[in-house]
């Protein structure tokens, strides 16, 4: 969709911004930011990340296969050491922990690429070398007829420079 | 232009709410001067001809024990672990700190890890690195090393999963994989900026390929943060898991001096200590050479300083504890080998290591002496030296002195061991210099938190 990208300086310029963009109902912006700023956050208040959720899977699927795998084999071979138990829990915590771990930590990671859509091949309209300096950017996807109202309104609000891309 | 709305006071980023770095003056100034320091310069060049060098020489060693085998090392009964061993826990121990800082200290807010949690989290990568090298300079035959990852042979035989060496694998694979990976993700906004600010198409080229498209947008940081937050959260036992696990290969033996409950918090303790040691051997020169006084402030130093202090007095109280555990079990063979390791035949090396990880850092209780980085940094050549000779107090003594006179002996490190002990220096400085021309030692994005946003409605519309 074609939309119009605003730079900005300050930090309270874009969350005004933004406020004012969403009040008149641009719906598709997307903010960036050189660094995460809980202001921006709480402007576009957006959802919160399911990233969670895939830890939780990859953490109890780890662990199920850390304990697991240390069971199946000992049964597989049933060797008494030390008169334990052939499948002794104790031991094999170590095992579930450090796959629970592992596992957990890699799905929450391959959850943040998906979620976030990195990696990505090419650098998406809209987006400005200075937004991971200094500046704040705000990207308004809007259709030709209404591309005018959120220029004014970016610039009512200080950006310093406004551009179409499509 | 917009009508002012009301003054904008900027909500601090919890994490660096209490650091403040009032010489740093906006978004800009960060991008500028850390990336300032990837800049090669002749004592950068020395530095990693020096590390190169050390490397060389342990490689050269190695070659030499591979050829003439292990009984060039100066391994003999009844003593059959000795330096490999010791540094292997040595250099395990060094990579706590980095996840203690950038992991642990995350979740409890601490802002002073903000200017160091970049070095010690490379720091860490690099010491498990070295330290995943000494099992395999410890095996006779050092190409069939594959046979330590845990798969079953053809018979389907699997390796004994009750076994502390097992566990060990485990353990360090697992560490190193999620300390890689933390590394990784938090330098991934850091490359971005790299990337748009490096003029040689060739690195700028790299840089997009590791930033992988990063775009600073806000769907980004909201699912980066969260994943920040969990992995921090997983990195946290891990850290105390994994040195738990490397005291269990001694802990579960019957050897004296090692059969005892007080190895897992005691080992977890000394790798920290150990860490930090190294961190200030680290953070002390970079903060130097690269002028960034303002960046890693003596507040930062002195909280990280206090931090050694406490694990100093930590693993000081370890060490009573295990002579009042002797004492009081009324264990013979116990006794007589905690005495040989303070008034016998090791006392030497337990007293270096006294003196250099409980009586010296006691200095760290003097406020002045915190905030002086020079002794910050003589301090932690000692300690690293404390440290070493404890893994040696915990290995050579036990195996040295077990129960029956038969099985008594003693054990010299010959100039192999030497020369690979140098080469692990090597080969962890190179790396870590290499790091430092690479990519940011200091977090530009997480400095960013730090500094006050620009705003147009606040005192006139400056910082």
């Amino acid at each position: 969709m074609p939309g119009l990208i605003g730079a900005f300086a300050e930090l309270d310029s874009t969350v005004e911004a933004i406020g004012d963009l969403r009040r008149n109902r641009f719906a598709e912006l997307t903010v960036y930011t050189p660094t995460p700023r809980h202001e921006l956050e709480h402007a576009l208040a957006a959802p919160r990340s399911t990233v969670r959720i895939f830890t939780l899977i990859g953490g109890l699927c780890g662990a199920t296969f850390g304990y697991w795998i240390a069971i199946w084999t000992s049964s597989y071979w049933p060797l008494v050491v030390g008169g334990k138990a052939i499948a002794s829990w104790v031991p094999y915590t170590i095992f579930g922990f450090e796959v629970m771990v592992l596992i957990g930590s890699l799905s929450t990671v391959f959850a943040m690429f998906a979620l976030a859509r990195v990696p990505r091949l090419t650098m998406t309209v809209g987006y400005d070398p200075r937004f991971s300096g200094g500046h704040f950017g705000i990207w308004v996807a809007t259709a030709p007829d209404r591309a005018k109202e959120a220029a004014d309104l970016l610039k009512k609000h200080g950006a310093v420079e406004v551009r179409h891309e499509s | 232009m917009a009508t002012a709305a009301a003054p904008m006071e900027p909500r601090p980023n919890v994490p660096s709410a209490t650091v403040r770095l009032p010489a740093v003056k906006d978004y800009e100034q960060v991008d500028r001067e850390i990336i300032a320091t990837l800049r090669p310069t002749l004592g950068w060049f020395a530095a990693l001809a020096t590390a190169i060098l050390c490397l060389l020489i342990g490689v050269s060693a190695w070659f030499y024990q591979v050829y003439a085998g292990l009984g060039v090392a100066g391994y003999q009964p009844p003593v059959m672990w000795g330096v490999y061993i010791i540094s292997f826990v040595f250099w395990v121990g060094i990579g706590h700190a980095g996840t203690l800082i950038s992991a642990i200290l995350y979740l409890f807010r601490a802002g002073f890890r903000t200017s160091i949690y970049r070095c010690a989290e490379a720091m860490t990568v690099f010491a498990v690195m070295t330290a995943g090298l000494f099992p395999i300079l410890h095996l006779g035959r050092p190409w069939k090393f594959f046979w330590l990852i845990p798969y079953p042979n053809w018979r389907l035989l699997w390796p004994q999963f009750k076994s502390p060496l097992v566990w060990d694998v485990f353990a360090i694979l697992t560490y190193l994989t999620v300390s890689s990976t933390f590394l990784y993700i938090g330098l991934i906004p850091d490359i971005a900026v790299l990337r748009d600010r490096e003029t040689n198409p060739v690195r700028k080229q790299i840089y997009a390929m590791m930033s992988l498209g990063w775009r600073n947008s806000d769907r980004e940081w909201r699912h980066f943060t969260r994943a920040y937050l969990f992995l921090a959260a997983f990195s946290t036992p891990l850290v105390l898991s994994v040195h738990s696990v490397v005291s269990f290969d001694f802990a579960m033996a019957l050897t004296p001096g090692w059969h005892a409950t007080i190895f897992p918090p005691y080992f977890v303790a000394g790798a920290i200590f150990s860490g930090l040691g190294m961190v200030f051997t680290i953070i002390v020169p970079i903060r130097k050479f690269f002028k960034l006084q303002h960046y890693v402030t003596l507040n930062d130093l002195d909280a990280a300083a206090k931090m050694c202090l406490f694990t100093s007095l930590v693993v000081g109280l370890a060490y009573l504890t295990e002579f009042q555990i002797a004492w009081m079990s009324g264990n013979k063979i116990e006794q007589d080998y905690f005495w040989n390791r303070v008034f016998g035949q090791w006392a030497w090396a337990a007293w270096i290591m006294i003196i250099c990880n409980m009586v010296l850092p006691l200095s760290l209780f003097s406020q002045k002496l915190r905030r002086n980085p020079s002794w910050l940094f003589i301090l932690s050549l000692f300690i690293n030296l404390g440290m070493w000779f404890e893994r040696f107090v915990i290995v050579v003594p036990s195996l040295s002195h077990e129960f029956e006179p038969w099985q008594w002996g003693s054990y010299a490190p010959t100039w192999v061991d030497y020369s690979i002990l140098i080469g692990s220096f090597g080969w962890f400085f190179m790396w870590f210099l290499l790091f430092i021309k690479q990519l940011p030692v200091i977090a530009i994005t997480e400095m960013k938190e730090v500094v006050p946003p620009r705003l147009r409605n606040v005192g006139g519309g400056g910082h």
